[in-house]
């Protein structure tokens, strides 16, 4: 295994300043690895709150870690020098959540495809790079003569984000990190953009991470998957394992509030867990010991002391969880580590 | 009629008749919803499902009749127990609006006035809908049937002296449907309530809606285009593709045997927890409304398109089963 952009125990506290007195975790202890030779999709998945847009930020380099560091092909973001930044930037590509964000308004949408190919000097001719603009739109289903020429205002939320992923595409990346790329778009039209980033790794070994809330999409297409609870890594492991048979107390609750499509299957059949866990959890107070103990239905005394370590409950899998304390336990970068191996 | 008695239009609280609206745009005339007829149980929970440009939320607003000015409702009724909601003046639809027929609007967390504590707001629902003196113990009821109301959507009666950014987002939900369900209306329009939501709160708002629209007798019409939550919430769903209904039907036939094409797609392109990799999209684009392709609204995209498609305008009727509509020339007579 060689990594190709790797967290090693990240952590990134917002806060605690002159003023600010507060200190929030937003990321804490997160070690993550994504495989130079075996194009894979990972997903991050969690509530808001969770961290995993501050985890997709400092990924991206675009904030610096407050502990632990990222490395992309073995050189820290924050040291690595200008001309390796640059190709950083070129073989890393984002998604975010919010496309309205990522466009300049006084400019036609046309800008924000036609830069970067210019920047990197990826095409050599104006015809070129008509071309290769109108092949990308096409693929995530939208229509040149509709969506060029014109103006961010102008256009959905969902062509927004389409334009975003459009764009990345045109960069030949390594890596595509994509936050919500589909929460603002319908049905029929997510599923032609996540077969699309599929298709991606497939045929041009690109990797994948997916950062969501939506565990459904994030099963059909990831391989691995994080969920995290306010920073911390809940479970992680593969998503067969993981969302088939969840075994953390907060992953059975999310699983079990998916409605799913099917009104055979009753939503939430975990009732068990219901009661305490409805208590909304908008208090960014720190909890000592596990983040989840003040919902959780099994809490036991230790958890109030201590934060859970992740436990090896079974092959491509780890808890951090009291409840299989009797696991072995394993570091998260030795964890990262083995889900890159198969 | 009979197809009045199987939509049940004799034992209907709603009753939408060909409804047509149209928005005036700079590049054109945009038929945003283009006859669409349905009707509304009592007690029932009807869903109304289409991607973004299929009519659903234009639907809604314009049984509020709160649509925006470019658009312009082109014809048809809306009848609320027999009283059609189009010919009302203003001042009546202003009387009939949170009494008879209540909306939470998409994204109805931001709805709430920042400037104004939450019980003030849903003191100013109640009032505006009161003629009478504002003297103390007027003032002491309209506050008992808040707490009542706030108590029935399961927040403390404190949060009335909050401001709404004081309050997390299923809080400021459920405020919205304390809001919606005060003066005990009939009708409940729900267009997305919960798509900004997470999926742990989400259930829980749900299921409070669920359980005030029983208590109340209401019924519901829940806009939007989560197939999950459709499934898990509605009786009887509706599919809208290019402003028109496509297919109308009870929830579990809609999810075993959809009829229209279109609707076989949408449920194919679900992705579930039970099998990988098993979804697909829907190939093609929504039709532009601007030019809108001639026949059935879906052909260009249809695996089962026939020639005379693309020429005759599918009929909305009852096929195979009763209460199953569904407007597609699959069904025709001599068709198999």
């Amino acid at each position: 295994m060689t990594s190709l952009l790797e967290a090693q125990d990240v952590s990134r506290v917002f806060g605690a300043g002159l003023l600010n007195k507060r200190r929030i975790v937003a990321v804490d202890g997160v070690s993550l690895i994504i495989d130079e030779e075996k194009p894979s999709i990972t997903a991050i998945a969690g509530e808001s709150g969770s961290g995993k847009t501050t985890l997709a930020r400092l990924l991206l380099g675009v904030i610096q870690p407050s502990s632990g560091s990222i490395l992309y092909k073995g050189c820290n973001l924050t040291t690595m020098d200008r001309r390796a930044r640059k190709e950083f930037r070129r073989q890393v590509q984002a998604i975010f959540q919010d496309p309205y964000e990522a466009y300049n308004p006084v400019y036609k949408v046309d800008h924000v495809l036609t830069m970067p190919l210019r920047k990197f000097r990826l095409v050599h001719s104006r015809a070129e790079m008509h071309q290769r603009i109108e092949e990308s739109l096409q693929m995530v289903g939208l229509r040149p003569e509709e969506t060029l020429g014109r103006y961010p205002h102008q256009l959905s939320g969902g062509q927004r984000q389409r334009i975003m992923v459009a764009r990345a595409l045109l960069l030949n990346p390594r890596i595509i990190l994509a936050d919500e790329p589909v929460s603002m778009v319908d049905a029929s039209l997510r599923a032609t953009i996540l077969e699309s980033l599929v298709k991606l790794k497939r045929e041009l070994g690109v990797s994948l991470i997916y950062i969501t809330h939506d565990l459904t999409t994030a099963y059909q297409i990831s391989q691995n998957i994080y969920i995290l609870y306010r920073g911390s890594v809940a479970e992680v492991g593969s998503v067969e394992k993981v969302i088939k048979n969840p075994k953390h107390p907060y992953t059975r609750l999310l699983i079990s509030s998916i409605p799913l499509p099917n009104p055979d299957i009753h939503w939430g059949g975990e009732s068990e867990i219901e009661t305490k866990a409805s208590a909304p959890s908008t208090s960014l107070k720190e909890v000592r010991g596990c983040k989840f103990s003040n919902r959780c239905p099994y809490v036991m005394v230790e958890c109030l002391h201590a934060s859970p370590p992740l436990y090896l409950t079974d092959d491509n899998r780890a808890v951090a969880c009291y409840l299989y304390k009797d696991s072995t336990q394993v570091s998260g970068r030795e964890m990262a580590e083995s889900l890159t191996l198969d | 009629m009979v197809g009045d008695r199987a939509q049940g239009r004799d034992t209907c609280v709603l009753d939408v008749r060909d409804l047509r609206v149209s928005y005036h745009t700079a590049a054109g005339l945009v038929r945003a919803v283009n006859g669409v007829s349905f009707s509304l149980r009592p007690g029932e929970r009807l869903g109304l499902v289409g991607e973004s440009g299929s009519g659903k939320t234009t639907t809604a607003l314009s049984l509020m009749r709160l649509l925006p000015e470019s658009a312009t409702i082109e014809g048809g009724k809306v009848l609320l127990n027999s009283v059609d909601l189009l010919q009302l003046s203003e001042e009546e639809m202003r009387q009939a609006r949170f009494a008879d027929i209540s909306l939470i609007p998409q994204g109805a967390m931001n709805s709430l006035n920042p400037l104004m504590k939450v019980g003030e707001q849903l003191r100013d629902t109640i009032r505006a809908h009161q003629n009478r003196v504002n003297s103390k113990a007027n003032y002491a009821k309209i506050d008992t049937r808040i707490q009542e109301v706030l108590e029935s959507v399961e927040l403390r009666a404190g949060v009335m002296d909050s401001y709404p950014h004081e309050l997390s987002g299923g809080m400021k939900q459920r405020v919205c449907i304390a809001m919606a369900i005060l003066l005990n209306p009939k009708v409940i329009i729900a267009d997305e309530p919960t798509s900004a939501l997470d999926v742990v709160v989400q259930r829980q708002v749900m299921e409070t809606l669920r359980r005030v629209q029983e208590a109340l007798g209401a019924s519901v019409i829940l806009v939007g285009h989560d197939m999950g939550l459709m499934a898990q919430f509605v009786d009887r769903v509706g599919v809208m593709y290019g402003g028109k209904l496509v297919e109308v039907g009870p929830v579990r036939g809609i999810f075993k045997d959809p009829l229209h094409p279109y609707t076989k797609l949408l449920i194919k392109s679900l992705p579930n927890l039970q099998t990988k990799e098993d979804f697909r999209g829907i190939p093609g684009l929504t039709p532009s409304l601007l030019a809108p392709p001639p026949g059935c609204m879906f052909h260009p995209r249809c695996p089962q398109a026939m020639p005379h498609c693309s020429v005759d305008v599918p009929v909305f009727k009852e096929i195979i089963a009763p209460d199953r509509w569904a407007a597609c020339h699959l069904y025709d007579e001599g068709q198999t």
